[in-house]
């Protein structure tokens, strides 16, 4: 829930914080041209975008067939499925499973969807001490901060405050070297891991005609989660369908690419069903828990595409107002330009009018999006739903603006009165103006006008010419 | 599954049901406009079977970290000795599949070839063991020359601990195991009758770069992962 006010708040910090930003430059740059490389291994990259939008557009068209199917088949290997319709009933059903089994302790893999539901409160108010076990988002915990972005949480954070966060926690020596810190971590969750009683993962792709969860990660926290503990339980989006197994290359080909320019994640994997009779270990039980959560909203309507998303944060990596704001300041769990659409479309646009606006629409998302959504006209079709709450003055003024547009000789005085009214600053850039010229130079850079007027320049030509 | 919870299980499925039926009649006017594409593979295959196989799968595999050892089948039992005494290890998991090209004999005459060598397998596949052992081998169910990935199956006498837990995974991959690209792995199994109810494609030791974006492996999973490539 955030105002506008708070969101201008929020950036203005965000982008004062100079290591943040740096931190967040360097490791965008670093993944945007790691998945440049990468994606010229495929032959035909354009191809395989254009496969992988048409056979997710496909599945959400039809989703009833597809989920009916996915249903039967989960079933069918003995997993139990659960729907829930919004994020309190997740929660709910998730307690539920955890106390039906006496669980006292959870591990999660890394999921964006449990941030959405927030889950982890939710069990540890039912008593069930709940640990995160991707390496980030258990940093992310014991420093009781958020993620800031969807596939490298804790992109904002440096190692001398993840080496404290590490220490307060496990007691460990302090040490800088990511190598010691990473083992620390390993030995503490290890011991979570052999102790833990129920496992909770997201899942990328649900695969219908088998009943198939895909799971990737890179460190094994969603092998561990769905090996160890006595239960599993995997909360996945209603829009993760992907019909046949057959299609899951084309998934592949694309995700650990555009996240992080690997051409697969180190582990994906491949869960159907519970632990079987001779199975030596893995979990009894499997529930799959399916969130609706304002999903089947948008079936029908002109955003229906977001639903193809597979989060791989390709757009973040590629935004330039993600690179310069960071994850936080947009104050909702889906960060960058899919976050602009997916937030206010899932959780009420009044709460979100400010996102969509977050864009400065250069489209560098909608080049890298591997399911080629189209996320900066999606973003301008949802500022025309926030019209009406346009300040009267913003109104009057792009009023005033397509005046002056219509007409050469107001157009030519108006741009007069600004080469006079806009000050001069030293940079090159103007800075400040009277009144809301003022408010509009603050966070953009307007180059100072030359004393000149092309129009003048041209005239001047012209007459020479002749 | 026992009464108790036989009740909470008939209403999901309640739950579940009355969605997609409420689904389908939003969705009834709908016209759908996107098909399924039916034809992906000649756009996604990047490996062709003609393509020279090991030498892909080493390149692929050696560039995301894995350990490549060319092996023939009089010399392979050597190379695992000399991997596990390159990481000083001395409790070794022994996981082959029987139904693996290797045969059934494998894994004893491996075992018997080990304890003689002064180390100390074991086919335990208890928590205990699993957790405490210095490195894991194992067989695998196929490995993917496009990407240089091994794949572990669960099933029966295949603990999914084994290719986790030990900070040494040591995979003996023969080269008829090897497919050319995902698209024939996938294909593969969606001919197959049942799944195993737990598949991995591996592809390097476990990794990560949270911190800093520096790169460190054997976060959970093993921090070194070798192949031992078998050829005919």
């Amino acid at each position: 829930m955030s105002t506008p006010t708070a969101f201008r708040q929020r950036v203005c910090e965000a982008v004062a914080d100079e290591r943040v930003v740096r931190a967040v430059h360097l490791a965008t740059w670093h993944k945007m041209e790691a998945r440049a490389e990468s994606m010229r291994q495929l032959r035909d990259p354009e191809a395989i975008r254009e496969l992988a939008a048409q056979i997710k557009q496909h599945t959400l068209e039809n989703l009833p067939h597809y989920l009916e199917q996915f249903v039967a088949q989960v079933e069918r290997s003995g997993g139990c499925v659960h729907f829930a319709a919004d994020a309190d009933t997740a929660r709910r059903i998730i307690c539920d499973i955890a106390a039906a089994h006496g669980t006292k302790l959870a591990v999660k893999a890394k999921s964006m969807t449990s941030e959405e539901i927030h889950l982890n409160d939710a069990l540890e108010a039912a008593g069930v001490r709940t640990v995160e076990t991707d390496l980030g988002e258990f940093i992310v915990q014991i420093d009781h901060d958020r993620p800031s972005h969807i596939v490298t949480p804790i992109i904002h954070k440096d190692r001398q405050q993840i080496a404290r966060a590490l220490v307060r926690e496990t007691g460990c020596e302090y040490t800088e070297d990511a190598e010691e810190l990473t083992a620390i971590a390993r030995r503490y969750l290890r011991d979570i891991f052999r102790r833990c009683d129920l496992g909770i993962t997201g899942v990328n792709f649900g695969v219908a005609e088998s009943g198939t969860l895909c799971i990737c990660t890179n460190e094994g926290n969603g092998r561990m989660s769905s090996t160890r503990p006595r239960v599993h339980v995997a909360l996945m989006g209603i829009e993760k369908l992907v019909p046949r197994l057959r299609d899951l290359p084309v998934f592949l080909k694309l995700l650990a690419r555009s996240s992080t320019g690997q051409p697969l994640t180190v582990y994906t994997t491949l869960v159907t069903g519970p632990k079987r009779v001779d199975d030596p270990d893995g979990p009894e039980e499997l529930h799959v828990v399916l969130l609706d959560n304002g999903r089947s909203e948008l079936l029908t309507g002109e955003f229906a595409e977001v639903l193809r998303c597979i989060r791989c944060g390709a757009c973040l990596n590629a935004c330039p107002v993600y690179r310069n704001i960071g994850g936080h300041a947009y104050g909702s769990v889906y960060p960058g330009p899919i976050g602009s659409l997916v937030t206010p479309l899932l959780q009420g646009l009044d709460e979100h009018a400010e996102l969509p606006r977050a864009s400065s629409l250069c489209g560098a998302c909608q080049v890298v999006c591997p399911v080629k959504i189209d996320i900066p006209g999606l973003l301008v079709r949802l500022r025309v739903r926030t019209r009406r709450s346009q300040p009267l003055l913003k109104r009057a003024a792009i009023r005033l603006w397509k005046w002056m547009m219509k007409s050469p000789t107001r157009y030519a005085w108006v741009q007069w009165c600004l080469s006079r009214l806009l000050p001069d600053c030293r940079d090159g850039w103007s800075r400040g103006g009277p009144g809301p010229l003022g408010a509009w130079t603050h966070c953009r850079d307007l180059p100072i006008p030359p004393k000149q007027s092309f129009r003048k320049l041209w005239r001047e030509r012209l007459s020479d010419e002749r | 599954m026992n009464a108790d919870r036989s009740e909470p299980r008939a209403s999901a499925r309640a739950a579940m049901a009355a969605f997609i039926d409420a689904l389908r009649r939003r969705l009834r006017d709908f016209e759908s406009r996107a098909s399924l594409p039916q034809e992906l593979e000649q756009t996604v295959r990047q490996v062709v079977a003609s393509d020279d196989l090991p030498t892909r799968f080493t390149q692929a595999a050696t560039s995301v970290g894995l350990e490549v050892h060319p092996a023939s089948p009089t010399d392979w039992m050597d190379l695992i000795g000399d991997i596990l005494r390159k990481h000083d290890a001395h409790s070794v998991v022994v996981q082959l599949d029987t139904d693996s090209p290797l045969g059934k004999r494998a894994a004893t005459e491996l075992g018997n070839r080990l304890t003689a060598d002064g180390f100390a397998p074991t086919t335990a596949l208890d928590d205990e063991t699993l957790f405490s052992a210095d490195a894991a081998i194992t067989s695998v169910a196929a490995a993917i020359a496009e990407t240089g990935t091994i794949v572990c199956t669960s099933g029966p006498g295949l603990a999914r601990g084994a290719s986790l837990l030990p900070p040494v995974h040591v995979a003996i991959v023969q080269t008829s195991q090897l497919v050319p690209d995902q698209c024939d792995y996938f294909d593969q199994l969606a001919g197959q009758a049942g799944l195993p109810a737990n598949i991995n494609l591996i592809t390097g030791p476990s990794k990560t770069a949270d911190i800093e974006g520096i790169l460190v492996t054997g976060v959970h999973g093993p921090r070194h992962v070798h192949v031992v490539l078998v050829s005919p």
